[in-house]
Formats: C-alpha cells, structure tokens, sequence
C-alpha cells in the first residue's frame, strides 16, 4: 500500500537543502560544480554528462524507424556545450539491476528560484536517500542542463544511457575544448575526488522516472500539484504512477492534484446546461431507487469534461507534455510534477515547509516504487483522464469509436455492390466488351492510390520548405499551399493522360460511388491504423472526416433531385466538406475556444511545425490519410456524373 | 497489390511492349532507389521480411563460421542451403567503400526478380497461346479472341515486379528471392516442356525451402497433359461429333485442328514424365553431392538435413512472424508437440490430392493453388511468399475475371499489411500491447489467404462450367 509506511525526511534534510539552494543561487562557481560537490558529499557517484543540443528536425524517413541515429550538425562550437550532472546512489539492498530516476531541469546560466527549489526538493530527498537502508532499486538523481530545452537535455542523457554511440563520444571528449580542465579541475577539489567518475556511470533498468519542477509564479489559492503524464504521440505512463502520486498527494501531503484541463470549457454554457440536465437526472433515478448512483453533479460534470477534452488533445497531439516523453521512448514509465506553490518562491516565507511536503511526496513515490517486485502490470496504458483520480479505459472509449467507424465499412461494400450490380446490366446489354465486372473498382483505386501519393508529397514538402532560409511562417504556409496545389495539378494531368486511362474515358455512372466506396475504405484502413497508434487522433480524425465520407454525393445530382431533402444534403455537404479541410479546422477549433483576434494564417504552418519536429504521427495522418480523404470527397462532390 | 500494374488493354502490340519495358525498367529503379536507403528503412530486420530461412544476416553469419573452418550450422544460426553460402556468402562480406553493405547482394536479388518477372512474362505467354488455341478447337472462337486482349503474361510479370511485396523482400535482403526464382524457373520450364530446366528448378527450390516438393504433381500433369485447357471431357465431345461429321465437312480445314486435338486428346503422355523424373533424380543426385563436398569436414550431410530440413519441420525457431504456428507451438504442451506437428504439417498434405483430381486439367492453376497454401501453412512464412502467389494470380488475369471480393480482399491485404508492422511495433517497443495483438494481424492475413484460394478456385470452376454450358449449347446447335 503505497504511504504506509512514515515518512523519513526531517526537518534536518531541509535544512541542508536550504543551505544547497544559497549556495547554488549566491555562489560565484558554476552551479554544476556546486551540484556535483553536494552530490558527491552525500556519498553519490557523480558524473558529468557533457551533449550537444540536438535540434529537432524534421526527417520524413525516420518516424518508422529507431530512434538510435544521433544526427548532430557538424558546426557546433565548444560554448554550446550543455552539461548534465548525474549522480547514483547504490541501493543497500539491491542487486544494481534496477533503478529509479530524479530528474530536475535547471538552467546553469540563470537559476531561476523555482528551478532552485526543485533542486532543493530533489536534494532533501537524495540526501535522505543516500542513508536509508530500504533502498532496493539504485536511485539516479540527473540535474538536467534545459538552457537549449529541458527535452533535449534528457533525451541526449538517455540515448547515452541507453544507446551509446561509441564514435561520437569521442567527439565530445576531444581535447579541442576546454571542458577537460574543468574536470580536471574537479579532480583538485577536495569535496570531490573520491566519487567523481571521468566516464559514463549507470545503474540498472529504469524502473520510473520522475521529473520535478516547481512554478514560478506564485499567487495560487493553495499549494498544488499538476501532473504531466502525456509523451510522444499519444502514449501515456502507466496508470498506478499517477495513482500513486495522486494518493500520496492527497492523503498523506496535501497538495492539490490537478491535470491540465480546458479552462475554456469550463465557462460555456451549454456544457453547463448538459451537466445541469445529467445532476436533474441522476436525481430523479435517486429518488426512484436509492441504490441507483449514477448522477454526478454538474460542476464535477463540467470539470470532468474540460479535464478529458485536455487530455484528447494533448494526447492527440502527439507532442509531449515536459520532459518526461523522453523517457517512453525507452519503455520507461515517467510523469512531470509541476508543484506549484501558494506564494511566489522568491518570496516564499515558509520555504522550509514547502521542500518538507513536496520531499514527503516524492520520498513516498519513490519508495513505492522501490517496494515494486516487478514492473507495473502492463495493461494500464491505454487510457484518457478524466481527473487526477478518474480515468476512461480502453475498453470503454473504443465504443464509441467502433461505433463512429463501423459505418464505414458497411456503406463502402453496399456501394461496392450496387456499382458492380450496374455495371453488370450494362455489359450484359453489351457483349462486345470484354466484362470485368468483379475488377471495375481497379478505376477508383487508382485514383485513389495517385491522391494518397500527392497526399506523401505534400506531407513531404514542408521538409524542403525548411531548407529556405529567414521565411516567416506567413510565407512558409503560402509556398506551402500553392506547391501542393501544384503538384495535385501535375498529378491530375498524369491521370488524365490517355498512358493511364484504360477504360473509355468518358464518366460512367457509377463512377463516383465505386470512387466513394474506395474512398470510404481506405478512410477506414487510416482511421483504424491510427486509432492503434494513437487513439485521440484517430477519435477527432474520425469526428471530422466521417461525416463527410458517409454524405458525399455528387451536387449535380442533388441539384437535379430538387427536393427539400438533397438541397438540406448539399448544403450539408458544402459545409462539412468546407470544415474538414485540415486548416479551417484547425482556425474553428482555435477560435472555438480561444477566440479569433490575431489569428493569421503563419499560426497553422506553427502548429504543423511543432508536430513534425516532435515527429507526431498526427502530422502523418493529416497528411496521408486526413488530407487525401478530404479532397476525395470534394472530388466527388463536384463528380460531373 | 499495385493498382499502377494494369497494362493499356486495347493498344497496338508495339506500344504495349514498349509500355512494358518501361514500367520494369521503372521498377528496378524504384528498388535501387530503395536500396540506397538502407539504414532508414532497415527492413531487412523486419520479421515480415527475414524469416530464419531468408534473413541475409544469418546467411553472413553462417558464411563467417564457415571461412573461420567451423560448420556453418553451428550455434542455430544458419538454416539455409550451403549453395547459397558459396553464391551470397562471398558478396556479404564484400563491402565497397561509399555504398550501403550488402549492395551486391542486392543487386543479385533484383537480378533474381528481373529474371523471375520475365520467366512469369515468357511462361504467361505460352500458357495463353495453347489456351486460346485450345478454345479454338472446341469451337469457342469469339472466347479465344477475348482471352487474347489481355495479355496477361505481361501483366503477371509487373504486378510481381510492381508488388510492394515483391520490392520489401527484395530491399529487405531476403533469399526468398532466390526461391521464388527456382519455383518460376520450375514452372516455366513445364509449360515450354524443357524437362532439364524444369527438373533444375523443382530440385533446387526443394533443397532451398522444402515446401515446393508438392509441386511436383502439377508438373508431372504438365509434362503428361499439356499446359492449361477447359476440361477435356468437351474435347472428346468435339471429337465425337466432328468423327460423325467428317464426311460432310470440308476435311481441309480442319485438317490442323484435328492434329492439335490429338494432342490435347492424348491421354497421359510417359515419355517427357520419365525424362523429367531421370533428370531431377540426375540433379538431386549432383547437389547432394555439392552439398556433401561442402560440409564434409562437419558431420556431412546429415546434419545439413537436420539443420535445414529438420528446422523446418520441427519448427524450433518460435520468433514471431506472420505465419500463424509460432504462437500456437509457444503455447502448446510439449508431450502434444510432436502430435500437433504431425497435424499442421498433415493440413497441407491432405489438400493435395483433392485438389489434384479437381484441377488436373488446370496444372500451372493447381501449381498456383499448391502455392499459395504452403506459404500459408508454411512454419516460417514472409511477403516474399505472398510477392510469388500474387504475381501467379496474374496469369490467370482472363480465367478470373470474375472472382469475387476482389476488393474486399484488396482491401484487406493494404489493411493487414499496414496494421502488422504498428501491432508488432505496439508490441516489441512500446510495451503497450502484447503477443495477441501481433498474432490477430497474423490470423487475419491466414484468413484472407484462405479467402483468396477459395475464391479464385471457384471462379476457375466457375470459368469451367461456363465453357462448357458454351459448348454444350454450341454442339446442340450443331446437332439439330
């Protein structure tokens, strides 16, 4: 159970911190020197980690493949050097092959007193772990040098922890910089000749990580603590990580949890209305049958809401949340703990208190953990948050996706069907014509191929966009617009041209439903393939697009009909078509919960910008699955049939 | 797989060649293209790709031991024959300065597809010759012109060259290249009744992956009955008919027919059978005796057949694959194993001679068939498997014109293709999803495999009963 047992950190643990968080902000030597001497003083092995910073780029081969290749520019000089401070604890009782990961991001140019206090929560706690005798799993307390991006930093510690290059290190320990005599430097200290460790030290497999930051802004109404679980494309730690931190959170420390909600969501009206609608509901089950509990109040409906609309996107997004994503690359399970405290940290009066709970917590998560026999039972993976302490699991929230899709499938083989049906009279009535009646939908799927294949160029065209240099997004986004247009020209050219066009090339009758049915099937194959990958995406994906996959249908046949009903599908289908165009839905979704003011057009190339260099699968699925779907639909659409 | 594959159907036959030439050309530079990739793709660790029988990286292995005097079949590493040691071994470790490794290798496995396209390309057009010849006999003249237009040698050999199968196995470095290669070369040389070559083929695509054995049936049909033709029961109709009509008929004219369908009437002819078995008895003897020259310094032969043989049929190997006996053999009890061996391995066999019966008038189909339902049941299956069935079907472009769930299946495959390396990936890396989701994909892909050899062997039935409704209808004509 995990907090049973008391805790260990005394007010003496904080008092050494404090004096380590003085020495770091006041001191004149750099402050990972001054790390590495407290480290080293509690007995640790402390090593330094020197990196380049790898720039996030956008590499179109690499989202199937491994992580391993360390592509680092060749012009990087030896002041762009960060350095991250590593330092193990040996466990007592273990055996070395497992251990837990501290992670505290700083930046050694500039402390920032929030950064200050989340080294100092993370010292209390090494120094108490330092001398317990529990300790099973070795402890790793990495201070993480963020000034080029804290994930960086992290992600840079783990691939040497995980995947060493061997040529490269080489590179970084070359003579040509100075960063050996600061080594060498640390060597002549007497505080830290004894633990100091030239080369790279590990311990065991990670068993978690967590990375601790502390807000530094003040002014919250109480101390609280905001969890970060989301890494790259959607994936998410496991559950009882968060469950443990939420429990010890609030019943043994007192903090607030919080996940991150829409606070947008929480003010309208009509999601008011809907929670005020399910609390009358649930009251009146009340009041037939006591035992009937199924009623939550509106506001805990409101909340619930904006927390799991948040969690949709940010999983949906695929770009991780802080820099504990780096760590589920690896299979490693880890969350960020964003403490935020009452007052401001600069002008904390009672920070001796603040370091005394957010230690306890911490102190409590990890010997949780430490106490773990094996790993987490892997089936709590998959799931969206509803609160700090409510979750919907994957099997409850792949119903109403089954059931988003399953239309799919079902219209394309009656399309398929009726097409084939009607091709069928017509060879019939002709019987020169060579019948190949079971292979007419080879038509469709080729043209349906070609747009999936403009749909690759135009997801690949960004990658060369990025060469030019000093554009604006404005531009980007333009060049961007008017390239793919081009090239959907090139390709409707090559497919218009008599080399591909093997049946008469007059328009049949059939033609747009088998095209439709086409359609509707690869948009199934895409939305299930990503709902694999990344269900979030796929569920918003699918909220967009099926809808106008299930209603397209020619307008011309529509005009012809001239019944109430196909100019209401028409105009239906005008207006989906129009809102399911990636940016459009992009600016409805911006405007519909932040508001329109300046908004422009560089905002979407931003935002696809920041999807692809965290290289989300959800850049990939608008491009080859979101993008062909649509301009598909407006092909038939605007079918001259 | 690829839609881009369908060739101009109504042009001139110039322009259809040079069309031709074109998209293969096309398609070897897509491979070298791909080729050039080989550490952002890194296909050849694939488990679709590299099955413990395919993967070049035991190959090279296995090579290793050999240059270091150890047997090549040490340590459970190589299981593959010593003749491709002494062919691929030499270019794995031959490395040119600049060039991603393994670039020979490739180039011999694109070599091997060329070859394989245009052996598919040569044999397509014999069997439609003697198919549309045969129709005329019967009679079916206005067929033999439909069955014409499409020529379907043509469109075999570039939707095995164009199918995403075909160029991932090729890329990925897997020998099933080379396999599929020996099984064309069989097939070819059946239907151009060359008993050397086909005798060649069927014995070194035995030796390479024991499963092309059982097709020494649908060649011995091919050597005794002559390539594909409807069913020959019309042909003695036609006979018997023409017999009663001789006298009135004008005799010139059918002077020619009646000397083919003497050929096709024939019944079994011995002579080339016995010639084909004298001479794969003449290569087995000489590979054996190649092979034995080459692991005589390690314990011989015999653990070569345990080694590649015996890895096959015992299934030792469970790494996942695409197959579905590696999970069924991880979880079964191990006093049940040698009981459900014999029953996997059964399956395959008790189809065969049903089959044989059915189809003996199809042979090159029936070989089709045999093929498609060893690499379903095989131990270790990979695309390359699928890339050599898929390009038969082509061949058979006329006959199946009207097969059914051609979509559906379509469909299918994309899906499966696309879903297995994400449930795979779900599995091995991200620690998410598990064993059941990987196998799911596996049954799925068995599924559509069944769904496929059912369908196309009913549209053949199918195509037959049609011909002979036509003829039947045309010799009820003629008679009253």
């Amino acid at each position: 159970m995990p907090g049973s047992a008391n805790s260990m950190l005394s007010t003496q643990h904080v008092s050494h911190a404090n004096k380590f968080i003085n020495d770091l902000t006041h001191s004149d030597i750099e402050s990972h020197k001054t790390v590495a001497q407290y480290m080293s003083a509690l007995d640790a092995e402390v090593t330094y980690h020197k990196f380049y910073p790898q720039l996030n780029q956008f590499h179109p081969l690499h989202f199937f493949t491994s992580s391993d290749s360390g592509i680092i520019s060749k012009n990087i000089s030896c002041s762009s050097l960060g350095i991250n401070v590593a330092g193990i604890i040996r466990a007592p009782r273990g055996d070395g092959k497992e251990a837990i990961v501290l992670v505290t991001p700083y930046n050694p140019k500039k402390v920032g007193p929030g950064e200050a206090l989340s080294l100092g929560i993370a010292y209390s706690v090494f120094s108490l772990l330092s001398r317990v005798t529990w300790l099973a799993k070795d402890v790793i307390w990495l201070v993480a040098d963020s000034q080029y991006g804290e994930y960086s930093a992290v992600s840079a510690w783990l691939r040497e922890y995980q995947a060493p290059v061997f040529h490269e290190a080489e590179i970084v320990n070359s003579e040509t910089c100075n960063d050996s005599i600061a080594i060498s430097e640390l060597g002549q200290n007497p505080y830290s000749d004894r633990n100091s460790y030239g080369g790279f030290r590990r311990a065991g497999t990670m068993a978690a990580a967590l990375v601790i930051k502390v807000d530094e802004q003040g002014n919250h109404h109480e101390d609280s603590l905001n969890i970060y679980p989301e890494a790259s494309n959607g994936q998410m730690p496991n559950l009882d990580l968060i469950n443990i931190v939420n429990y010890l959170g609030v019943h043994k420390t007192g903090f607030r949890i919080k996940v991150k909600k829409m606070f947008s969501l929480l003010g309208s009206r009509w999601l008011n209305t809907l929670g005020g609608i399910f609390e009358s509901l649930g009251q009146i089950a009340r009041s037939l049958n006591p035992q009937w509990k199924f009623g939550i109040s509106a506001t805990e409906y409101v909340e619930g809401a904006a927390t799991l609309a948040s969690s949709m996107y940010s999983q949906g997004l695929g770009v991780p949340t802080g820099s504990h994503g780096a760590f589920r690359d690896y299979q490693v399970d880890a969350i960020t703990l964003k403490i935020s405290p009452k007052d401001s940290p600069t002008k904390m009066i009672r920070r001796n208190d603040f370091i005394l709970r957010g230690g306890r917590l911490i102190e409590g998560v990890i010997r949780s953990i430490n106490n773990l026999l094996e790993k987490f039972h892997q089936s709590f993976f998959l799931y969206l948050l509803s609160s700090s302490s409510k979750y919907v699991s994957v099997g409850v929230y792949m119903i109403p996706f089954a059931l988003l899709v399953a239309p799919l499938p079902i219209v394309a083989a009656s399309l398929h069907a009726d097409a084939s049906k009607s091709t069928l009279q017509s060879t019939y009535s002709s019987e020169v014509e060579v019948s190949h009646k079971s292979w007419k939908w080879l038509n469709s799927a080729r043209k349906v191929l070609v747009i999936h294949l403009w749909g690759a160029v135009v997801s690949l065209l960004p990658y060369f966009l990025y060469q030019i240099p000093n554009s604006t997004p404005t531009t980007n986004f333009t060049v961007w617009g008017i390239l793919s247009a081009f090239s959907l020209i090139i390709l409707y050219f090559i497919l218009g041209s008599p080399i591909f066009e093997a049946a008469p090339s007059q328009p049949e009758k059939g033609e747009w439903a088998s095209l439709k049915s086409v359609t509707i099937s690869t948009a199934f194959i895409g939305l299930s393939l990503m709902s694999v990958i990344n269900f979030a995406t796929a569920e918003i994906g699918a909220l967009l697009i099926v809808p106008i996959c299930l209603m397209a249908r020619p307008l011309k046949l529509d005009a012809q009909a001239r019944s109430w009903r196909a100019l209401l599908r028409a105009t239906c289908n005008l207006a989906l078509g129009f809102i399911a165009f990636p940016p459009v839905a992009y600016f409805l979704v911006k405007g519909a919960f932040e508001d329109f003011n300046g908004t422009n057009v560089g905002d979407y190339w931003n935002w696809v910008e920041s999807l692809w260099t965290w290289n989300s699968a959800t850049y990939l699925y608008v491009g080859i699955v979101h993008l062909p779907c649509w301009a598909l639909c407006i092909h038939i659409l605007f079918h001259p049939c | 797989m690829s839609t881009k594959t369908e060739t101009p159907v109504k042009k001139k036959n110039q322009k259809k060649i040079q069309c031709f030439w074109s998209w293969v050309i096309g398609s070897v530079i897509l491979r070298l293209i791909i080729i050039y990739f080989p550490k952002n793709l890194n296909l050849s660790s694939r488990p679709e790709v590299s099955t413990p029988l395919t993967s070049i990286r035991r190959l090279a292995e296995g090579y290793w031991l050999k240059q270091s005097s150890m047997s090549p079949y040490a340590g459970s590493m190589y299981h593959g024959s010593p003749l491709l040691l002494t062919l691929l071994g030499p270019l794995t470790v031959k490395r040119i300065e600049g060039q991603p490794d393994h670039l020979l290798c490739s180039l011999v496995f694109v070599i091997a597809d060329v070859v394989t396209a245009m052996l598919i390309c040569a044999a397509g057009k014999k069997l439609q010759a003697a198919y549309s010849s045969s129709l005329q006999s019967i009679g079916l003249h206005h067929l033999s012109e439909d069955s014409d237009i499409l020529p379907s040698g043509d469109f075999a050999a570039l939707l095995y060259l164009w199918n995403p199968f075909t160029i991932v196995a090729c890329v990925g470095l897997s020998t099933s290249a080379i396999e599929n290669l020996m099984v064309v070369v069989t097939l070819y040389g059946a239907c151009a009744r060359l008993a050397p070559l086909a005798a060649f083929g069927w014995v070194m695509a035995t030796h390479l992956s024991l499963y092309p054995a059982i097709l020494i049936i649908p060649v011995i049909l091919l050597f005794g009955y002559g390539p594909d033709a409807p069913p020959r029961k019309l042909f003695r109709q036609r006979t018997n008919l023409e017999v009663d009509d001789s006298a009135s008929g004008d005799r010139s004219c059918l002077e020619d027919e009646l000397v083919n369908e003497k050929r096709m009437l024939n019944v079994f002819s011995w002579r080339p059978v016995v010639l084909f078995l004298f001479w794969a008895l003449l290569w087995s003897s000489y590979v054996l005796v190649l092979c034995g020259i080459y692991v005589q310094q390690h314990s011989g032969l015999q653990e070569m057949f345990k080694s590649t043989y015996g890895f096959i049929l015992t299934i030792q190997d469970l790494s996942p694959n695409i197959g579905v006996f590696w999970y069924f053999f991880a979880e079964v009890f191990d006093f049940f194993r040698s009981f459900f061996l014999i029953v996997f391995h059964g399956n395959i066999l008790l189809m065969i001679l049903p089959l044989a019966l059915r189809l003996n008038h199809r042979p090159c189909f029936l070989a089709f068939v045999y093929i498609v339902l060893s690499s379903m049941l095989k131990s270790y299956p990979s695309v390359g498997d699928s890339a050599l069935y898929l390009g038969l079907l082509g061949l058979f472009a006329y006959e199946l014109k009207d097969m059914q769930f051609s979509f559906f299946l379509f469909s299918g495959y994309v899906g499966v293709s696309l879903l297995s390396p994400v449930m795979h990936n779900l599995w091995i890396w991200r620690g998410t999803g598990n064993a059941n989701f990987y196998f799911a994909t596996a049954i799925g892909y068995a599924c559509l495999q069944i769904i496929l050899v059912v369908e196309s062997v009913s549209a053949m039935l199918n195509h037959d009963r049609m011909i002979t409704k036509l003829t039947t209808a045309k010799l009820q004509n003629v008679k009253s």
